[in-house]
């Protein structure tokens, strides 16, 4: 039933292993015996943590413990999967997910390709990301603390109803062995601050939210002025009070950092995933070396950019991280891989492969994705020759069709351009477009480029991901 | 699938956290634990591509000393101790809550079609003929028609509620699932649409649907060219359609929490018209075969039947114990008792003040969706949006763009758009001309809860704005 761990303590040092290597390589023998092509078996530890406070009292406090396994079986070119808290029950699971793996295969129909898995190098070693302050040691004295400083950033006003601030942090813990003897374990943190302030004024109510994160302990969140944060975030909610609707109808668009990174996110990262290439459901199929956007345009995902929200240390099929750069100068270079699409694709894996826990298996996922910066100054510089348009910034998120290749994302604010000023504040504008027409309508970017507020993206599984870029110019875009 | 005795197992687990507790003299605690087992197929490129199973589960353990609470989650009942231990340091930390007890042991209703036997008899082989014949009959609907994602599932989930006050519920539930993604590609014009469909009994090999997403598929293909430029127009969406907007937004706006916190755009207006006089919202907590309803809430208060919107008047709210006592202990309300409206989303968080089953129907008679086009005349049919999820739930503002969109003039559809922005305020135009179809269809929620919803045609203050 529930998890039979063979450890008694529930927090296992990021040095100590979950998995009984010996049972578990037996295990995967008994797969390769049972008709496995490949097999591998991965774990997955969780620490956690969440806290939320409301107008700086503590509503609660969460810590966690969680493990998860998954065994999945290529078997005659199909996967079986098995996913459970049980790690005992391990040995049991061989025969019938090798057998399922079979049973798929057997409906494959001729001409069909089996699955394949490109070939990776074969590490056994431990890579530890260590925080300066691990989250497993940070009191909730020290978590209160700064939600308090965030929340006295943002309350002090008539209008300001409400403040909510939440925190979150993990210490993940992987260990993976594979038929191919892969025997990796790797660890790194996430830390992550929130607040929602919430503003009425006859009858209106507006919400801002904020967000600070990234990879590592502690150490992320101190180095943020969380004061400053709330500040900010009060006085984007007083300005939406008296934001007006959006114009609607295509125009010259402004994005700052954080809606350039939600932007390319969707609109460009998620088509680039090899297994919706692969399936048939992205508009970048068969794109491969033309050119789709402007050649201003240069993006990056990159897993080893530490301290971004997205980054990782080894990906979750035990490949080695490395920048990939989807586009260079508007012409699309890679898509991003595990190791099945490499195989389908006939290309290296790059590492894109990513689970959102011990229970779920791999999918091709973005981490940290960027565009690079241009040649502009500054944002005045990007406005100046914009008669009337639009300068959105911050995010409330963003979707995407990637077959169709039409996406949608919408800001926290925005302001109205005319003859190159910002004049009036808006609110609930929302961007979309289709990415092939899009990229080629980016004109201008500045050059600054950073991350923007860490994200999380959902593909049926959700995962931490950083997002940004330089502000960037657009110039015709569908604005709602 | 469920493994002989897992549900004693499940409560024996619980026992050995409850005893931690009482060794530990906590006053009060309330433990939940669960443990699902499945078997999942995913479909990809036309073709079923992986085949899974498992089971996953664990343990929350709440507890209340003097009206401050904590919490913590585990997998593994050995880490008892700590798990008790961190929850209760955590409770010293909170805040009073004066007057915050646990519910005490009410008698609750049994709450009948939560459980299908012939689920449990579901295997693998029986979910990849399902699959197959899934395949087939989108193929046989239209030849040009590809699955390019989804997948067919079945679960059993063992869970145990377990409290101080003498609150004991176990039970299983079943579910069965199928979601999938049809897209149809004619000389590079791409058109796709997903449907779900969800029961907690055995559904037909090929549920309705399947039909759906061909259909949506089929008429969203050769886009008229249309001359961008915003219009106010009126809207007929499908229940699909109007599902993600109306679940974003409306269900939070129902919370007796965020009522008397300002933070609802209904805020203030207990026993005043907020929506269109013909309108009622009901949540049926004790709806039978129900995904989201049961015979008791996240706290073990019995779930009931609520009107919580009655002919256009605001007439009730939903509580929590918890947020029930934190509001009067706070002074934002006189009295505030539980509604048996607490949520739980798992064993990894504490409960949460949410709808179960929420129905939204009209005093008028319903409408085919003929009589809906005819009423309609000019305007749009939208079966699809995209950043539902972006919709402002304190104001009812939303902004997304359409994924299926079709126009309709004289009555007539005449066909659809590539795509189009479409903007408004979900709850001004709740309050003006509403028509409702006949055909009530659950739809799952971004939020919490089902959503029973039929087509919806609404008339004012919607903008359209076709790329």
């Amino acid at each position: 039933m529930v998890m039979a761990s063979k450890r008694g303590e529930a927090h296992t040092p990021s040095t100590g292993r979950y998995l009984e290597t010996e049972r578990v390589r037996e295990a995967l023998e008994a797969a390769t015996d049972y008709g496995a092509t490949y097999a591998e078996v991965r774990v997955v530890s969780l620490t956690e943590s969440t806290v939320a406070m409301r107008d700086g009292q503590l509503e609660r406090a969460i810590p966690g413990q969680e493990l998860g396994m998954t065994l999945r079986v290529l078997a005659n070119g199909s996967w079986g999967v098995h996913s459970t808290t049980d790690l005992a029950s391990l040995n049991d699971q061989i025969e019938s997910t090798t057998r399922l793996a079979k049973a798929v295969a057997s409906r494959r129909a001729k001409g069909e390709r089996p699955i394949g898995l490109a070939e990776v190098p074969i590490f056994e070693d431990e890579h530890h990301w260590k925080s300066t302050l691990d989250v497993r040691h940070t009191e909730l004295d020290a978590k209160i603390e700064h939600m308090n400083d965030l929340y006295r950033g943002a309350t002090g006003h008539d209008d300001i109803v409400s403040v909510r601030t939440g925190w979150s942090d993990e210490h993940i813990h992987t260990e993976l062995m594979t038929t191919e003897g892969m025997d990796r374990v790797w660890s790194f943190q996430r830390s992550l601050i929130h607040g929602m302030v919430t503003a009425r004024r006859n009858g209106e109510v507006v919400s801002y939210r904020t967000r600070h994160g990234g990879q590592g302990g502690l150490e992320v969140i101190q180095a943020c002025d969380l004061v400053e944060l709330g500040e900010q975030a009060q006085k984007a909610a007083l300005r939406l009070l008296e934001a007006e609707r959006a114009p609607s109808g295509k125009m010259p668009l402004i994005a700052d950092k954080d809606l350039t990174g939600v932007y390319i996110h969707e609109a460009l990262g998620h088509p680039c995933e090899a297994d919706l290439v692969a399936a048939g459901d992205s508009c970048l199929d068969g794109k491969l070396g033309h050119k789709i956007g402007n050649e201003l345009v240069t993006v990056v995902d990159d897993p080893t950019m530490m301290g971004g929200y997205g980054a990782y240390p080894i990906d979750d099929e035990g490949v080695n991280t490395r920048p990939k750069v989807l586009i260079k100068n508007g012409v699309l270079t890679e898509y991003l891989n595990h190791r099945e699409t490499a195989h389908h694709f006939d290309v290296d894996p790059n590492g894109g492969a990513r689970a959102q826990d011990g229970l779920h298996h791999p999918l091709v996922r973005m981490s940290n994705t960027m565009i690079h910066g241009g040649k502009h100054k500054d944002m005045d510089a990007l406005m100046e020759d914009i008669e009337y348009g639009v300068y959105a910034c911050g995010t409330r998120g963003g979707q995407v069709d990637t077959g169709r290749g039409s996406f949608q994302f919408a800001a926290q604010e925005a302001w109205l351009i005319e003859n190159g000023e910002l004049t009036r504040p808006l609110k609930d504008v929302s961007v979309s477009g289709l990415t092939l027409e899009i990229l080629k309508n980016v004109d201008g970017l500045t050059r600054d480029a950073s991350l923007a507020s860490p994200g999380f993206c959902g593909k049926g599984q959700t995962v931490p991901v950083g997002d940004g870029g330089p502000v960037m110019r657009i110039r015709e875009a569908l604005v709602g | 699938m469920l493994p002989d005795g897992a549900e004693d197992r499940l409560l024996s687990n619980a026992d050995q956290l409850a005893n931690v507790c009482r060794e530990n003299n906590v006053q009060q605690w309330d433990i939940i634990g669960f443990q699902a087992y499945g078997h999942q197929l995913d479909i990809e490129a036309g073709k079923i591509t992986m085949a899974g199973g498992g089971g996953e589960g664990g343990f929350g353990i709440r507890v209340v000393e003097d009206g401050r609470f904590g919490f913590a989650h585990l997998v593994d009942v050995s880490g008892a101790e700590r798990a008790v231990q961190q929850a209760l340091s955590i409770a010293r930390k909170s805040p009073k809550i004066a007057g915050f007890l646990l519910p005490s042991e009410q008698e609750a209703q049994d709450v009948p079609g939560r459980f299908d036997a012939e689920i449990l008899n579901v295997h693998p082989e029986d979910l990849l003929e399902q699959a197959d014949g899934v395949l087939s009959a989108v193929k046989g609907l239209d030849e040009r028609a590809i699955v390019t994602g989804g997948g067919v599932g079945v679960s059993a989930t063992a869970a145990c509620f377990m409290t101080s006050e003498g609150i004991l519920s176990t039970g299983i539930t079943t579910s069965h699932g199928i979601g999938l993604q049809v897209t149809i590609d004619v000389d590079g014009e791409l058109t796709s649409s997903y449907q779900g469909q969800s029961s907690r009994t055995k559904m037909e090999d090929v549920p309705s649907c399947v039909e759906r997403a061909v259909h949506w598929a089929q008429v969203t293909q050769n886009p008229l060219r249309v001359e961008s430029g915003a219009e106010e127009a009126p809207v007929l969406f499908t229940s699909e359609g109007f599902s993600p907007l109306f679940s974003m937004v409306v269900p939070p706006a129902l919370t007796g929490e965020k009522m008397v916190r300002n933070e609802s755009f209904w805020s203030e207006k207990m026993e005043q018209q907020v929506l269109h006089e013909s309108l009622s919202i009901t949540d049926n907590g004790l709806l039978a075969g129900g995904m989201a309803s049961g015979s008791r809430d996240g706290e073990g208060v019995p779930r009931r039947t609520q009107q919580l919107i009655e002919n256009g008047r605001l007439v009730k709210t939903l509580w929590s114990t918890r947020d029930a006592a934190q509001q009067v202990a706070e002074g934002r309300i006189d009295a505030a008792s539980s509604t048996g409206s607490a949520v739980s989303g798992g064993h990894q968080s504490p409960p949460s003040t949410g709808c179960t089953e929420l129905f939204l129907t009209s005093s008028k008679k319903g409408k085919s969706w003929d009589e809906l086009l005819q009423q309609m005349g000019d305007g749009y049919v939208v079966n699809g949006v995209m950043g539902a999820h972006t919709a402002n739930p304190s104001s009812g503002d939303f902004s997304v763009t359409t994924s299926s969109i079709l126009k309709v003039e004289g009555g007539e559809i005449i066909g659809p758009l590539k795509q189009a922005g479409l903007s408004g305020n979900l709850a001004r135009s709740l309050c003006e001309s509403v028509e409702l179809g006949v055909d009530v269809r659950r739809q799952g929620s971004y939020s919490s809860g089902s959503m029973h919803l039929p087509d919806v045609l609404l008339s004012y203050g919607l903008r359209i704005n076709p790329a």
